[in-house]
């Protein structure tokens, strides 16, 4: 059997399990920090896909799991990622700025440019 | 490791068959965490679930599960409990399946205060028939059965269940899935019937000709609609039009419960007691 995909793969603070993810854009704007945004993906059925952009910028507010209609998105426990000598960072303004031009970007990845 | 849902799901249903954004899954996964909090036993649970979108959730939860008839939820699940007052009893129904169809089973339910867990997942529609004026359906919205616009006046969920004598009223939103969790554990700890309304999204099936045709713009109304109780109560009548308030609106403990109300009636056949007569009851009529 397959691994967990609840299980981290490797001391990541978010991860996604792509199987399951319907493009439906909650996650991106849910998220206060700029984490995530779409990429453009042919095989999806909305065209498009959850990417991870900037992990390094998550503050584990657990929002984006928990708005998640379909099991696909997960946040690390924070003494785990305590454990692995990592932690979640703070929140700062360039993180708010990047996540008002996510949402203005129509919820796209800044690299990915045109309306989905 | 993130939280563990592998162990309430049913993986070889998954992925879900909501459409993308529905708020149903975060109502899934809101639930699927109280039941964890709460530390029960899968086996101590039974979700009853109706006919609709709605209807899947039974399908997903790896509980002790029954997927009943359009509307008979409450029907089915009082018959639960009565036979196995010691376990979990939680029906899943959405506006049309609760309120319409299943309507007098519904009000029925608050009436006698069994301990169930009711939650209404109210997305203003017939979601799953294609957009048809559901009794919560906003007046003056586009529905296939009413194109020229609904004039069908709305019920307040909330509301009729209080009328109805329900001894626990809660509403909230998929918007604050944390907020929704507590008020779930909440629900399910109260003992007596407990109705929880949850506001979801259809911007699929309410969306496309209301213009919310993404699931954000959908929740962007619903966000708009909604207050809390505390701001609501303070707010004037005039201000109150339009807005629904959320949170805890009726906590009643001392409320008799009818599986009680049953063991008396019980214990009247075994010869235990004397049969019951109106000076057992403080409130009669």
């Amino acid at each position: 059997m397959a691994a967990s995909p609840m299980v981290n793969p490797g001391d990541q603070p978010v991860w996604v399990n792509t199987d399951n993810c319907k493009a439906c854009d909650i996650c991106v704007s849910v998220c206060p920090s700029g984490v995530l945004g779409m990429r453009y993906e042919s095989t999806s059925t909305l065209g498009a896909m959850i990417s991870i952009d900037h992990p390094e910028a998550c503050i584990g507010c657990n929002e984006c799991e928990l708005s998640c209609p379909d099991f696909a998105i997960f946040v690390a426990d924070r003494k785990e990622l305590k454990a692995a000598g990592l932690s979640f960072a703070k929140l700062t303004d360039d993180a708010k700025e990047r996540q008002a031009a996510v949402i203005a970007n129509n919820y796209m990845s800044l690299s990915e440019q045109g309306a989905k | 490791m993130a939280f563990n849902y592998d162990k309430y799901l049913r993986l070889e249903k998954m992925p879900t068959l909501w459409c993308w954004g529905c708020g149903d899954g975060v109502i899934l996964k809101a639930f699927v965490r109280a039941i964890e909090k709460m530390d029960i036993a899968q086996d101590d649970i039974c979700v009853v679930s109706g006919i609709g979108c709605s209807g899947r959730f039974s399908s997903y939860v790896d509980f002790n599960t029954v997927h009943t008839t359009h509307g008979r939820t409450v029907a089915y699940a009082t018959g639960i409990k009565l036979a196995r007052p010691d376990k979990l009893v939680v029906c899943v129904a959405g506006d049309g399946d609760a309120l319409a169809i299943g309507g007098n089973h519904t009000i029925h339910g608050c009436r006698r205060n069994i301990d169930l867990t009711m939650i209404i997942i109210n997305n203003f529609i017939y979601g799953l028939t294609n957009s048809q004026t559901s009794p919560t359906t906003p007046k003056g919205m586009w529905t296939v059965s009413q194109k020229a616009g609904n004039i069908d006046p709305t019920f307040d969920t909330c509301d009729l269940a209080i009328a109805a004598g329900a001894s626990f009223v809660a509403r909230e939103t998929m918007l604050e899935p944390k907020k929704l969790e507590k008020v779930l554990i909440k629900a399910m700890k109260h003992k007596g019937f407990s109705m929880m309304e949850v506001l979801s999204n259809c911007h699929i099936n309410l969306g496309r000709k209301n213009k919310m045709v993404s699931a954000m713009e959908n929740l962007e109304w619903i966000d708009s609609i909604t207050v809390s109780k505390k701001k609501y109560d303070t707010m004037s009548e005039e201000e109150q039009l339009n807005l629904l308030p959320t949170g805890v609106l009726k906590e009643d403990t001392d409320a008799d419960e009818y599986c009680d109300m049953y063991a008396e009636i019980q214990k009247v056949h075994q010869g235990q007691r004397a049969k019951i007569t109106q000076a057992d009851f403080a409130k009669k009529i």
